[in-house]
């Protein structure tokens, strides 16, 4: 079984730089061919114990696999393009976004819209540049079809009590079903948004694909970064 | 040469041919320093008699000077501080240069009539082959120490035709750490030099044998002896580094001071000879019997002597302070006997040259602090065990003396006030190998700062910490830190939770650590602050966390591994 350095790292429960830094001490039993580090797992399970350390497969075994990119495209292509909503306030606005929203039984569109409404009274999720992102407080009782983010270009902009007081064009609706997954879309749109090109590229109300290339050309850029 | 797999094929194998190789080399270093030396005094002593010979170590020093810091910018002094740095700090990596730097100015330091010793710099030759040859071949830090420690006992083993010597000097003085892996690649590297030594040079004893008689009032003595000796050498010490501020206050260029050094010493030397290069035909002169010289000669001899020694050294000369160490101590064990003899004319003394001798053992033991290396170096280099039990006595009394006045030897007194002392297996060591970025813990959630508390209480659910980070989710910068015990308060109020938002109750004059800090500076600081764990920062991007208990958990990993080797 070939194990990378971090699963090793994982097993005698220390952090890679350790690990690196052990093999170029000579601290730990470790075969160098060329440049490359070749482990054999019974020296290393006796040298785990001659120092009495825990050594366990079971900790790279378990681990579960988080796929953390490609999750806002993912969302963005459930929650679909939206374009043409009317509406002269903020709720009308959202009422017709909300009924576009196919993917939710028409009870559970009800709900997102009086908890987007409840929402907006809050506080207005219009975070400025004409871009709103409205999303509800707590994840809905729905577990399939989420989380999404619904992109919906408005017919024209609409004062959204946003915090630099400019009018809205475009809303983002999400949804998210879990806090965490709520806040990592958040921070990843947020990511993308924080670009110039892209919002007045969003001016334009660009179409589903065209969206989507962009969006996987941020998120590759976020991987990139780590 | 990295892959070759016979060589590969067990590491203790290749580790113990390397180490006869390292000894052979520094063994060869040892030598021909030896033979320029003997040349260059030859070539130079007719014109010793004459009153301007005062010049020549001035002129010798300011070579030395030249060469270390504009040909080969390798820095003066003598040399072994730097290589117990390297074994400290790096790993033991050492450049090449210094592999013959040293050999050539201190020839050039000693030869014209400096006071200094050739072993240090031999010491770092070979250190420093060792090194080299550990890089070479891609060893790893441990085995490159090894190696290191190899040189440094080929080199000793090899110039005093003492192998034990050069084991104990590389374990006590440049290793600090006794275990079987790092034993017997020194033990085969002393060796090594040793025979080099003797079959280029013949079997010979560096000073010659003599069997003396002694008596139990000679023991008592000897504890006076270590008095004396002790205070020998801390005068050295301090005198040393008296003359090397003041020298690198007063005189601007490196190669004049080292000059001015050079030709104080050379007038020094025109009424007091003794003092100058290495001294070791007087010694053998003292051990004899024959230092001819009246008590106050004597006695101003050994001041001349220090005092010459803290000028060459100080002023930038290069060279060590093993032969003048020796010098001076049999000169302090000449004066010692002369005035015993001069109190109790009665008692039975024994014979001068035997307090000569105990005298260098004591001003070696004080001078490094390392009583094991001046019981074997003098048992060895004289040839006579007999005198093993004065000699115990001595070494040990001067070591302890010394290191009350004194806390760190003369080698190791800058890298301890430096804190670069870092000797295996201590709280230091461990946590200088340790870095802040080793500890991270990515593990807590995150949040913007716009989050109202409502929502922060349900992260607050989900997570198991007592801390969460705050940080811009537009450009990812660090904002502070939310810590569950300062908002307890507001937890249980629901008339908050829409009305305030994370921003607002986080700490913003949260004390960071960056990923390359001192470990020991991250602790200071979450001890003086009373902090349980503190967020990393690198630039203004938020890393993780650094908590205590995960330092503990790796802390104990990393002593186990460090402490416990098989």
């Amino acid at each position: 079984m070939d194990l990378t350095l971090s699963q090793i790292a994982g097993c005698l429960s220390v952090a890679e730089p350790t690990l690196e830094r052990w093999i170029r001490q000579g601290r730990i039993p470790v075969e160098r061919i060329g440049g490359e580090c070749r482990f054999n797992l019974a020296t290393l399970e006796r040298w785990a114990r001659d120092h009495n350390m825990y050594f366990s497969l079971s900790a790279i075994e378990d681990k579960p696999v988080v796929a953390t990119t490609g999750r806002l495209a993912e969302a963005m292509a459930r929650g679909g393009v939206h374009r043409g909503i009317g509406g002269v306030s903020v709720e009308d606005v959202l009422k017709n976004s909300v009924t576009r929203l196919t993917l939710l039984p028409a009870p559970v569109r009800d709900e997102l819209y009086e908890r987007l409404v409840s929402r907006e009274q809050l506080s207005s999720t219009g975070i400025g540049r004409g871009v709103a992102i409205p999303h509800p407080r707590s994840p809905l009782n729905q577990s399939e079809d989420l989380p999404f983010i619904a992109t919906c270009y408005l017919d024209a902009p609409l004062d959204f009590k946003a915090v630099d007081h400019r009018p809205v064009f475009v809303l983002f609706i999400l949804v998210g079903d879990s806090i965490d997954s709520h806040l990592r879309l958040l921070s990843r749109l947020a990511f993308c948004l924080r670009d110039d090109a892209f919002v007045s590229f969003l001016r334009d109300q660009p179409g589903m694909n065209l969206l989507l290339a962009r969006i996987e050309g941020f998120e590759r850029q976020l991987a990139e970064n780590g | 040469m990295a892959d070759w797999p016979l060589f590969r094929s067990d590491d203790r194998l290749l580790l113990i041919l390397l180490a006869l190789v390292v000894g052979i080399c520094s063994g060869l270093a040892a030598l021909a320093l030896n033979r320029s030396l003997t040349a260059l005094l030859t070539w130079l002593a007719p014109y010793r008699g004459e009153l301007w010979a005062f010049v020549l170590p001035g002129i010798g020093a300011v070579l030395a000077s030249l060469f270390l810091n504009q040909m080969v910018n390798d820095g003066a002094g003598h040399g072994v501080p730097e290589v117990v740095h390297a074994v400290s700090r790096q790993g033991g990596k050492m450049r090449f240069r210094s592999s013959f730097s040293r050999l050539v100015s201190s020839c050039l330091t000693i030869g014209s009539g400096g006071s200094a010793g050739p072993e240090a710099p031999v010491v770092v030759s070979g250190s420093a082959i060792g090194s080299n040859i550990a890089q070479l071949f891609a060893l790893n830090d441990r085995q490159q120490i090894t190696l290191v420690g190899c040189g440094a006992a080929g080199a000793i083993a090899a110039i005093f035709n003492a192998p034990i010597s050069g084991l104990v000097f590389a374990v006590e003085v440049i290793l600090g750490e006794w275990s079987s892996l790092n034993i017997i690649p020194i033990a085969i590297a002393a060796v090594a030099g040793t025979e080099i030594s003797r079959t280029l040079q013949g079997n010979q004893i560096v000073f010659e044998h003599r069997i003396f008689d002694i008596q139990l009032p000679d023991y008592f003595a000897s504890a006076g002896l270590a008095i004396c000796a002790a205070i020998a050498s801390v005068l050295l010490t301090r005198l040393l580094y008296a003359t090397h501020h003041l020298a690198g206050k007063t005189v601007s260029p490196k190669w004049l001071r080292a000059g001015v050094g050079g030709c104080l010493v050379g007038l020094i030397g025109l009424w007091l000879p003794v003092v100058l290069g290495e001294g070791y035909h007087a010694i053998d002169e003292m051990i004899a019997g024959e230092f001819t010289a009246g008590l106050v000669i004597v006695g101003a001899a050994v001041l001349a002597k220090i005092l010459a020694t803290a000028l060459t050294l100080g002023s930038g000369g290069s060279g060590g302070i093993f032969a003048p160490s020796l010098v001076i101590g049999s000169l302090v064990g000449l004066v010692y006997h002369r005035i015993l003899v001069m109190f109790w004319p009665s008692v039975d003394w024994v014979e001068e040259g035997c307090f000569a001798l105990l005298g260098m053992a004591g001003l070696i033991s004080g001078m490094l602090q390392a009583p094991l290396t001046g019981i074997f170096l003098i048992v060895e280099i004289t040839g006579g065990y007999d005198v093993i039990l004065p000699l115990i006595i001595v070494s040990t009394i001067s070591t302890t003396i010394c290191h009350s006045l004194e806390p760190a030897s003369f080698y190791m007194k800058e890298l301890v006030e430096r804190g670069q002392l870092l000797r295996p297996g201590t709280d230091a060591r461990v946590l200088s190998d340790m870095q802040v970025r080793e500890m991270i813990e990515t593990d807590c959630a995150v949040v913007p700062p716009q989050m109202h508390l409502r929502d922060f209480i349900e992260v607050v659910k989900s997570s198991r910490r007592n801390f969460f980070p705050v940080v811009d989710p537009l450009d990812q910068r660090f904002l502070g830190l939310v810590r569950l015990d300062d908002i307890r308060p507001y937890l249980f109020d629901p008339l908050l939770y829409d009305a305030v938002v994370v921003g607002q109750i986080m700490d913003s004059q949260v004390q960071v650590a960056g990923p390359e800090d001192d470990l020991n500076e991250v602790l200071q600081h979450m001890d003086v602050g009373r902090l349980f764990s503190m967020p990393v920062v690198s630039g203004e991007r938020f890393l993780g966390m650094i908590s205590k208990a995960t330092l503990l958990d790796r802390y104990r990993r990393e002593l186990m591994v460090q402490t416990h080797w098989r």
